[in-house]
């Protein structure tokens, strides 16, 4: 079941991914509306992280295209902002709460030059938003899992953009930084933002989002909250994994058949 | 004893210059070094190093002269090769990076080897000093070699600190720096480039074989001493300057030696003092911290257990003898005597006619550990769902660790319960 969005921000068109040469998305085809709060759900190994990698370019595409305000991503990059999961990094890594969150900032400075005060202030008003403001010179090893979501999401806020992709940004974080994080995100999207999150609990979803998109390496279903939060629709998602299309995935990769023939 | 003052007086010109050269080259190898440590690419600096060697080889066949220029860019040719070949046989084959790495690395090495033998069988008179590549030649550096060497040093280090703040990104969060449109590809590529360059412009103090500890070893000992990158960036070519300064010294003082070498345990010294000394992340203060967090344990059992005697008849605040302590909880002696001594001298006890009592602050710390043993047993029975039976041995640990956040959650969370799952009363 898919509804399209009224008021369109991204449209993913008949999109095509592989890891490592196996398929693990196959054809989606969907728009997603401004200034909601967007959840992608879907059982460990459905292409959730898959699909925000593949639209922030950060993979190559099988087919298909994704297109942000209407436009290719390269010409809006400005205004789209992604948070990736918080185990992608090396946390031990020698850097402070204010360089990871200046880091946001980059993109706009450009090459060869180097944060100004205006982007110090910048930073440390995102770090308030996430109520991190006292841990600014603290060493990133020394921050908890929630502490680690909340200066990523500073780092994305630095950003200013009008589109977020997160990757589980609510994965291992304690209740206090869930209910923060939501409330951030609450208060984007009443300012007409949009932000799409990667999520695999299924109850809080339930609570979280304006809008749903269910996948399994397939786009099950995409819509508002009411209409594809429904039992028939997660038992499609979670119920019976698509052997058949799992195991045509590996043959690709054992036989190294592009998706796509080219002539 | 002569030679020393005659090296450090500086008087010598020539010894100026090769003390400049030897500073700035392992300086800015050092430099370099970071990013390619902070990227976790250490062997393939490794791999870089020896590929180097066929290059230099093949540039002074071709050229019939030892002019670093041609040098330089034979060894950038092979360096890259390496790279480009390990690139692709992971991407393109089974074979996983270290494999890749090993392979490439002792091929080009081999090759380079035969060359050189060959070269030097070959009767050639200008080929002498060309085994100086190897194992490193400071006092070789002078005249033309010097500028020219020194200047793709200082290059290097211009262009290190010109994108400082896209190779720190890129070293955190590659991903990330994708997604901001940031020119990820070219800055790779340019780390790349950089990191050949810095084992180009190394070998001739350190060496091709050992040049990959130049790259590595001061960042990897600059780690121990800083959080910041800048600051760890700064550490690590002092510590490459410094290493490079005694290395000058030594092939002054004995021009048969082999330089590299010395410039490597110099700096494999510095960093295994580092590993040892360095304050929070070094042997030592890690020892310390543990030796700290053992008395602390110790301490507050004995405050626990005193608390423990005072329960049963509600005398809190009577004097024990060390033997009633230990009949209520065993501790070795000679470990309750010093922590009955610390306490004391901490102000928690006080000892009068030979028996230990709390005073107010301790029977406050005791009462504490009491009540987040009992706390943390209900929990885990309550939330955790594990048998009554089971919770103690846990909650024996856990007991030291809970800080005054999580001991609020956890009142919150449990209503200020009055009974543990032992009905035990729990001290509030």
């Amino acid at each position: 079941m898919r509804i399209e969005a009224k008021d369109p921000v991204v449209e993913f068109h008949d999109l095509t991914v592989s890891y490592h040469k196996k398929p693990v998305l196959w054809n989606i085809d969907m728009t997603l509306p401004k200034g909601a709060l967007i959840g992608i759900i879907g059982p460990n190994g459905a292409g959730k992280s898959t699909l925000i990698k593949a639209a922030m370019g950060l993979l190559p595409l099988g087919s298909g295209f994704v297109r942000m305000f209407d436009q290719p991503l390269d010409k809006v990059r400005d205004r789209v902002s992604y948070v990736p999961q918080r185990e992608s990094v090396d946390w031990d890594f020698p850097a402070s709460v204010m360089d990871v969150v200046l880091m946001g900032r980059y993109a706009k400075l450009g090459l060869l030059s180097r944060p100004r005060k205006a982007d110090k202030e910048m930073a440390l008003n995102c770090l308030r938003k996430v109520g991190m403001e006292a841990y600014v010179n603290r060493q990133i090893s020394q921050l908890s899992g929630g502490q680690q979501q909340r200066v990523f999401l500073a780092r994305a806020l630095a950003q200013e953009a009008d589109l977020y992709f997160m990757d589980e940004p609510f994965a291992g974080v304690d209740a206090a930084t869930e209910a923060a994080i939501l409330g951030i995100m609450q208060e984007m999207t009443a300012q007409g933002k949009t932000v799409i999150v990667v999520h695999h609990d299924l109850q809080s979803a339930a609570e979280f989002f304006d809008w749903i998109v269910l996948l399994n390496m397939r786009l099950v279903a995409s819509g508002p909250i009411d209409k594809v939060f429904n039992n028939d629709l997660l038992q499609e998602t979670y119920g019976g994994k698509l052997t058949v299309l799992a195991e045509v995935g590996e043959l690709v990769k054992k036989r190294q058949i592009p998706s796509r023939e080219k002539y | 004893m002569d030679t020393f003052f005659e090296f450090f007086s500086f008087s010598d010109p020539s010894i100026v210059a090769v003390v400049i050269g030897s500073i700035l080259l392992t300086a800015s190898s050092a430099v370099v070094g970071t990013f390619t440590f902070l990227r976790k690419k250490a062997l393939v600096g490794d791999a870089v190093a020896h590929a180097v060697l066929p290059g230099i080889c093949l540039a002074f066949i071709l050229s019939g002269t030892k002019n670093p220029f041609f040098l330089i860019i034979g060894a950038f040719v092979t360096g890259w090769l390496s790279l480009v070949l390990i690139d692709n046989i992971t991407t393109r084959s089974k074979i996983k990076e270290d494999s890749a790495i090993a392979i490439i690395l002792s091929v080009f090495f081999g090759i380079g080897i035969l060359m050189l033998t060959h070269i030097q069988h070959s009767g050639n008179a200008s080929q002498t000093g060309l085994d100086s590549f190897l194992f490193g030649k400071a006092a070789a550096l002078v005249g033309k070699d010097l500028i020219t060497f020194g200047i793709v040093a200082v290059i290097l280090m211009v262009t290190v600190s010109l994108f400082f703040k896209e190779l720190k990104l890129i070293a955190f969060d590659m991903n990330y720096a994708k997604s901001l449109g940031l020119p990820v590809k070219a800055i790779d590529l340019l780390l790349t480039t950089l990191t050949v360059l810095a084992v180009v412009t190394g070998i001739q103090a350190v060496g091709v074989i050992l040049m990959a500890a130049m790259l590595i070893t001061p960042a990897a000992a600059a780690r121990f001493w800083t959080n910041d990158v800048k600051t760890m960036t700064i550490i690590a070519a002092t510590m490459g300057a410094i290493s490079g300064l005694i290395g000058a010294y030594v092939s002054y003082v004995a021009p048969a030696m082999p330089t590299g070498p010395w410039i490597v345990m110099i700096i494999s010294a510095v960093a295994l003092l580092s590993f040892f000394i360095a304050p929070k992340r070094g042997i030592i203060s890690r020892a310390v911290d543990q030796r700290k967090l053992q008395y602390q344990i110790m301490d507050e059992n004995l405050l626990k257990a005193l608390f423990h005697l005072g329960e049963k008849n509600d005398d809190t605040y009577k004097g024990r003898t060390a033997e009633e302590i230990i009949e209520k909880r065993h501790f070795p002696k000679a470990r309750l005597m010093s922590s009955l001594k610390r306490l004391k001298r901490e102000g928690f006890l006080k000892k009068k006619n030979g028996l230990w009592a709390f005073t107010e602050a301790g029977r406050i710390k005791g009462q504490r550990v009491v009540k987040l043993h009992r706390l943390w047993e209900l929990y885990l029975s309550k939330y955790v769902k594990i048998a009554a039976d089971h919770v103690h041995e846990d909650a024996e640990t856990i007991e030291h660790i809970i800080t005054p956040e999580i001991e609020a959650e956890l009142e919150r969370m449990l209503e200020y319960p009055e009974m543990d799952p032992h009905e035990e009363r729990i001290p509030y």
